[in-house]
């Protein structure tokens, strides 16, 4: 899981990548439709297609020669679950920690 | 009714300690790497930046509200994340309320509003900012991600 979500967040990162999933967001489109919006090589946008498809975040489907990209919302939803589980899992140690913490106090309270 | 759902993760938790104890946690970096991060340099106060090192990945912020002991908001990004993933992407709002000698927490995390994120908010870049937070998490180690512990 961490390591999809990290793939998630590499992918991102880049602005073009980001671009392309806007771009892909509404409808499938072909790889060299997407390649023209851009000023860098085909190949180039082949390699962020390839890194989003990895990451879960379009899908690739073949027609004929072409291949057809189109976003896939579940690759963030994937994200949220693992956000809500970071976040459960941090409260869950603060609590922890937030008692023992409490005791400490309460002891040092007893003994002066 | 889907988009403000999925904006925003919502927890509220008993905890058996008081609010002063609880709140120490959100500003005193010794306190804070007990929960969160291995490494932690805080600058407590309204504009004071934070930086919270979990594991390789480094969660950044900084503090918008600062009053002790019922309330600490901070903005959460991840360094080097972009303007959408980056620091200042989304936002965290804690709120500490005595319970019978212990304090409920209650924590939201969201994204800012959208005029503060992108002026032309698009679908996807309203999920965006939300990657930030998932990036603090995203490796295994001593303060690891979901099941790790």
């Amino acid at each position: 899981m961490a390591c999809a979500v990290e793939a998630v967040i590499r992918a991102l990162a880049e602005p073009r990548r980001r671009r392309i999933l806007t771009l892909v967001a509404a409808e499938e489109l072909p790889a060299g439709e997407i390649a023209a919006h851009f000023e860098v090589t085909r190949p180039a946008i082949s390699q962020h297609l390839g890194v989003l498809k990895e990451a879960g975040l379009v899908t690739e489907r073949r027609d004929g020669r072409r291949r057809l990209y189109q976003a896939r919302p579940e690759g963030l939803d994937e994200l949220r679950s693992f956000l809500e589980s970071f976040w459960d899992e941090r409260l869950e140690r603060l609590k922890l920690a937030a008692e023992q913490e409490e005791r400490r106090k309460a002891r040092g309270r007893r003994s002066t | 009714m889907a988009v403000d759902q999925r904006s925003a993760i919502e927890r509220e938790i008993r905890v058996e300690a008081r609010p002063e104890t609880v709140f120490e946690f959100f500003t005193d970096p010794e306190k804070m790497t007990r929960w969160m991060g291995r490494e932690a340099e805080i600058d407590p106060r309204p504009g004071g930046a934070y930086r919270i090192d979990i594991v390789g990945h480094v969660a950044v912020g900084e503090y918008v509200e600062i009053d002790p002991p019922q309330r600490v908001v901070f903005t959460w990004g991840w360094e080097g994340g972009g303007r959408l993933v980056g620091p200042g992407a989304t936002i965290v709002e804690v709120t500490f309320e005595p319970d019978a000698g212990g304090t409920i927490v209650r924590f939201v995390h969201r994204d800012l509003p959208e005029d503060q994120v992108a002026p032309h908010a698009h679908g996807w870049d309203h999920y965006l900012p939300r990657l930030a937070v998932a990036a603090g998490g995203g490796d295994p180690g001593p303060d690891n991600g979901p099941g790790g512990s």
